[in-house]
């Protein structure tokens, strides 16, 4: 009761500054008028070249520009190594804000610690660390898991005339959003003891792991239901497996993603039936306006991590089906 | 002569044994799944197997011939990526499937070129020279056709898809058949030419083959280009297959180690000279089925690497155990 109450006075908090921000954004002049200008924010994301990342790089480059502080994007391009450097090193140039995407809970718990103890500010986005900082902007992971596991129950538990037979294809075990939803996801389905959760192995990220084991599952149990895929990106050979089994029409395959014009398209083409998506677009955006809260001092009045959930958008197949939901780079 | 003949056949009867290892392992392991894992013993399931081990066999059939002539292919990987990525932004951009499969081709025919040219002509050890054409190659075609990015996503509405991962028959998809045509290209490549006899030759001795004079130069060309032409196809039915071309694929993933696994696995020594197809049938054979049967049994991709390692192991053990090294076999690289 406690946490739920901190988080939405964090919540409120992280509100009310966003509104402030947009009064002054609503002032008229091109530039904001803050004092932040010439203020320095590396942001280290787990890879460039996606369009997750390139769409927060784009909005964030946005604010950067408009209240005038430097924003220097370090690419890890999937390199773990790499980018504990890279974050070792941004720590040493003491940014006034730093950005990092966490690609499991620990890799930089460590150092988020360290930047934080050297007065660094650290923005979360997205993948959150065991290890609080200043900032998190992303998604609710457990509501996600939580919800898309409601709806296969829905679709495929008791009364729905299916099996009840569930794959799940997380990411990385260790990667936060994996964690998180198969935890969620796990809570509900034990409650309904018609589901039967088959398979539950990691892709690794990558469509062509995710196709072979999907592949072999369907073949394991041609009564599969719904797969429930952790990101879009690795689901879409999960659904490419499915439809070249000429299974579109009995399995449901959800995930999750950021939701741009790609995943409308899988959508659309019966790869993919139903995406959680977090609106990468809207996403850039709030963490763009959460380090220019930061960078005028914005925190939270006990210390903790202020926290801005991003909004949810269901692309379904079928009647309900709104290609506006998407966004394009 | 003779004295060539006794070694060879010192040497074949060791590659047999190691063969018979791994037949005997493969077998152990089908009979096992067989009976404890649900859905093993199935046309459909065997179908799946064939389906989902034609990449990795296409890349074993040019690794096995660069290997079996004492080379090895680090670039492999970043070559079917690249060959596939070519092909594949061709299509997406409206370009005819055939203009698209040609400057495919093209672009992995000078591939290949670059990595015999570095062999063959600038003398650069083969491990060295394409452990640095493949970081050459992945990055040139990552930022000069991707533009930075690490992926491009296929509409699998396309005909081109369709066809690359449809059946050619009824109950043989086109990634089977894509798989025989390569193993029969190697086969013909290796039994059948002057090139093939001048492969072994080299893996056998390449000084020797080179002082007789053996067209050893002409025929690195011939390997490294055919090692190119096998991953460009694995490249092809993998983006199809599964709606993506992935640059994670060279930077992150097993697929390296388990094309190297296969070729050697299957009775290939890493100091050339021996094996051929029936190897290569071999060695995909087990991996194939663990991959497989692990799959089915719900394991985790770390659990699968891990167990794939413990029966490399096992097999070398078992291998050693039956067949001691001695003096010809004491050498660095043999298995």
């Amino acid at each position: 009761m406690a946490h739920t109450t901190r988080t939405a006075l964090r919540r409120a908090t992280a509100a009310l500054l966003m509104g402030a921000c947009a009064a002054m954004g609503l002032g008229g002049s091109a530039h904001a008028d803050t004092n932040i200008a010439g203020k320095k924010v590396i942001f280290v994301p787990i890879a460039m070249g996606i369009s997750l990342t390139e769409g927060w790089a784009r909005r964030m480059r946005q604010h950067a520009d408009m209240y005038g502080y430097s924003l220097d994007v370090r690419d890890a391009a999937f390199n773990m190594n790499a980018m504990t450097e890279l974050v070792a090193k941004a720590i040493t140039e003491k940014p006034d804000v730093l950005v990092v995407h966490n690609p499991t809970v620990q890799l930089l718990s460590r150092q988020i610690k360290q930047a934080e103890s050297e007065g660094i500010k650290v923005l979360q986005v997205n993948l959150q660390s065991n290890q609080p900082s200043a900032a998190f902007v992303g998604a609710n992971w457990d509501r996600i898991g939580r919800e898309i596991a409601e709806d296969i129950v829905k679709e495929c538990g008791a009364g729905s005339g299916k099996s009840g037979k569930v794959a799940i294809i997380p990411g990385q075990l260790t990667a936060a959003d994996s964690v998180i939803m198969n935890e969620a996801a796990f809570k509900v389905f034990e409650q309904h003891k018609e589901i039967q959760v088959v398979s539950n192995q990691a892709s690794d990220w990558e469509p062509e792991k995710a196709r072979q084991i999907t592949a072999t599952v369907l073949q394991q149990h041609p009564d599969l239901c719904a797969i429930f895929g952790h990101w879009d990106v690795h689901t879409m050979g999960a659904g490419n497996a499915v439809k070249d089994a000429g299974k579109a029409d009995d399995v449901l395959v959800y995930s999750t993603g950021g939701g741009d014009d790609v995943a409308c398209k899988a959508v659309e083409d019966g790869v993919q039936d139903r995406i959680w998506s977090y609106d990468a677009d809207g996403q850039g955006r709030d963490a763009g306006t959460m380090i220019d809260l930061l960078l005028q001092g914005a925190a939270a009045a006990d210390g903790s991590m202020l926290s801005v959930e991003s909004p949810m958008k269901i692309i379904k197949a079928g009647a309900d089906y709104d290609a506006s939901l998407c966004w394009k780079m | 002569m003779a004295e060539r003949r006794t070694r060879s056949a010192a040497g074949g009867r060791r590659q047999n044994t190691l063969e018979l290892v791994v037949v005997a392992l493969t077998l152990t392991l089908i009979l096992t799944f067989a009976i404890f894992v649900d859905g093993f013993a199935t046309p459909g399931n065997l179908r799946v197997v064939l389906s989902n081990s034609a990449s990795l066999v296409m890349l074993a059939c040019g690794m096995g011939v660069v290997i079996i002539s004492r080379g090895l292919d680090l670039s492999l990987i970043a070559q079917m990526i690249s060959g596939a990525l070519v092909f594949s932004i061709l299509v997406t951009e409206g370009v005819s499937a055939p203009l698209a499969l040609l400057i495919a081709v093209a672009a992995m025919v000078l591939v290949g070129l670059i990595n015999a040219w570095l062999i063959a002509y600038a003398e650069i050890p083969a491990m060295l020279a394409t452990l640095a054409s493949a970081m050459f190659i992945s990055g040139l075609f990552r930022f000069a056709v991707l533009q930075g990015g690490f992926l491009l996503l296929l509409p699998k509405t396309d005909p081109v898809v369709v066809f690359l991962a449809g059946e050619l028959l009824p109950g043989i998809s086109m990634p089977v058949a894509l798989m025989a045509l390569t193993l029969l290209l190697t086969w013909v490549l290796l039994s059948q030419t002057t090139a093939g006899r001048t492969i072994y030759a080299m893996g056998d001795n390449f000084q020797a083959a080179r002082l007789t004079g053996l067209q050893v130069r002409t025929v690195t060309i011939v390997i490294y280009v055919f090692a190119a032409l096998t991953a460009l196809m694995a490249g092809l039915v993998t983006s199809a297959a599964s709606g993506a071309v992935d640059f994670r694929t060279v930077t992150h993933g097993s697929l390296l180690f388990d094309v190297i696994l296969v070729v050697v696995l299957g009775g290939i020594p890493l100091r050339g000279g021996r094996g051929g197809v029936r190897n290569i049938i071999i060695g995909a054979a087990l991996i194939a089925t663990m991959r497989n049967g692990m799959t089915l049994m719900n394991f985790q991709t770390q659990s699968q690497d891990m167990l794939k390692g413990l029966v490399l192991l096992a097999a070398i053990i078992a291998d050693n155990y039956v067949n001691p090294r001695d003096a010809e076999t004491d050498t660095v690289g043999d298995l």
